[in-house]
């Protein structure tokens, strides 16, 4: 029989783990925030965690670099590998595994500073650069890479609040990558952008596939349908379906997951 | 899995497009019926009317093709929901092909009524006709029931088409054999025969198309086929 190629965007190939987790469980104080999820996240691979409102999504995400640490009353069980190695091991300095793991927020949120600051203060506190000329190809660097470098090398130092909110998501993503991580998290990165902005990101996405493992969480099922060569949906704090987004939004398994992607009520 | 979308118009848009789709299947089996009818009496008006019915069902193709691409850019449907759209494009152009030769089937019986006419072989292409028009009428049952086991079987039935139609091309040959003055009459009744049995096997995309809508997969087996006078030299000797 003949073989279709399947050199589609969307086709997945196979690639190593990045971040492996495994029964990984959340409580806020008596809440039971994500319950027993283990899910293999691979490397240069765009993953999309979709769901509805409330069912542990970001919980989870943020667990992936300790962000949940800074809430007192927010545990975590169960192990989450990085490379292999336990990121909840008391050795594991939370600083330095948040510069391996980057993150971006739903509202973009420059530090009030000029450009060039916001991009150049991880890489001064993590001492990336031994000097100023190290720096500066640093930053050129991670503007470029944040598709905002033409819009902004003339003015780098003025102030990143200043910019227009679908650039000011552009300079974040800059500043995440600075650091040089190896997992960029993204927590609704486009949801205060307009559809231009949106689209830039999306395309700033697909290009960061190349070199890092970018997990997303977004509300647009059609983003998650754009950007992500892997979706996992999450309902009430369980993963219900993780597999190829083109399996997912074409044929899914779980008639929870069909559900919330045709827009049915669950 | 709840029916009903959240947002409602939707699923009336849904229901719109596949109710389009019923309409027109029902149009395609008049058409099958009448035109064999017209076949078997040498009806020339009846085959007239045939000829006649088929603008609706072409307009009918062109407002599900309407439908289902304003459906595709403004709801974005994913898994069945995309399979429903997908699959009522597929059959409403199996719907016109099927059309399309009960056109011809009319237009040629138009041209038979002047002639000769070749006894017995009316009939068998009536059956035929009739065989097929029930597969249809299954298979559009078999879609809006979301019946998968009937689709299978409607892919298993083509084969007594094809046989039938293995069947009438001997006779034919026969018939032409005997005869040169049946040759002309035969030339065209054997075109009807073939697109009777092309008929049958748009009937089976249609049921495949339905395996598909339910299941996410395309039927993967071969489908059987028992067409074998392509096949068999034997076929093509005279009895």
């Amino acid at each position: 029989m003949y073989d279709a190629p399947t050199n589609l965007e969307t086709a997945v190939t196979q690639n190593d783990i990045k971040i492996s987790a495994d029964n990984v469980q959340v409580h806020y104080g008596d809440t039971h925030a994500i319950k027993d999820v283990s899910v293999e996240i691979e490397d240069k691979t765009v993953t999309a965690f979709i769901g509805p409102s409330g069912c542990g999504k970001s919980t989870f995400l943020r667990t992936l670099n300790r962000m949940n640490d800074t809430i007192d009353i927010c545990r975590v069980t169960g192990n989450i590998l990085l490379d292999g190695e336990d990121i909840y091991d008391p050795k594991v300095d939370p600083v330095q595994l948040r510069a391996k793991v980057g993150m971006v927020f739903q509202k973009p949120n420059p530090f009030p500073k000029s450009i060039y600051d916001n991009i150049a203060y991880g890489p001064r506190i993590h001492g990336l650069a031994n000097s100023k000329a190290d720096l500066d190809v640093i930053v050129e660097k991670s503007l470029r890479r944040g598709a905002i470098w033409n819009e902004v090398k003339d003015r780098l130092h003025a102030p990143g609040t200043g910019l227009s909110g679908g650039q000011q998501q552009r300079l974040c993503i800059a500043r995440a990558v600075a650091t040089e991580p190896e997992v960029l998290l993204m927590d609704e990165p486009c949801s205060a952008l307009d559809p231009i902005a949106t689209a830039q990101v999306e395309e700033l996405i697909d290009e960061l596939r190349k070199s890092y493992s970018v997990v997303i969480v977004t509300h647009s099922m059609q983003q998650a349908a754009r950007v992500s060569q892997k979706t996992a949906f999450f309902h009430l704090g369980n993963l219900v379906e993780y597999d190829d987004t083109s399996k997912i939004f074409t044929n899914p398994k779980d008639e929870r997951t069909e559900s919330y992607i045709t827009g049915r009520i669950g | 899995m709840n029916d009903t979308h959240i947002v409602s118009s939707f699923d009336r848009d849904l229901e719109s497009v596949q109710a389009h789709i019923m309409k027109m299947g029902g149009l395609v089996e008049e058409a099958i019926l009448q035109a064999s009818q017209a076949l078997r009496e040498r009806d020339e008006e009846l085959s007239e009317k045939v000829r006649k019915a088929d603008k609706a069902i072409d307009a009918l193709e062109e407002i599900i093709n309407e439908e289902a691409s304003r459906i595709i850019a403004l709801r974005a449907p994913t898994a069945v929901d995309l399979r429903v759209i997908l699959s009522v494009m597929k059959i409403a152009s199996n719907l016109e092909r099927i059309g399309d030769y009960a056109k011809n089937m009319a237009k040629r019986n138009a041209v038979l009524v002047h002639m000769t006419p070749v006894e017995g072989a009316r009939t068998a292409l009536g059956r035929m006709a009739r065989e097929v028009q029930i597969m249809l009428k299954d298979a559009l049952d078999a879609y809006i029931q979301r019946d998968v086991e009937l689709a299978q079987e409607i892919l298993e039935r083509d084969q007594e088409i094809d046989q039938m139609y293995n069947a009438l091309f001997r006779e034919f040959l026969t018939f032409m054999m005997e005869d040169p003055r049946y040759i002309t009459p035969c030339m065209h009744l054997h075109f009807i025969a073939k697109n009777t049995e092309r008929m049958g096997d748009h009937v089976t995309a249609i049921a495949e198309q339905v395996i598909y809508l339910v299941t996410g997969t395309m039927p993967d087996e071969a489908r059987p086929k028992s067409d074998m006078t392509t096949r068999d030299p034997e076929l093509s000797e005279p009895k």
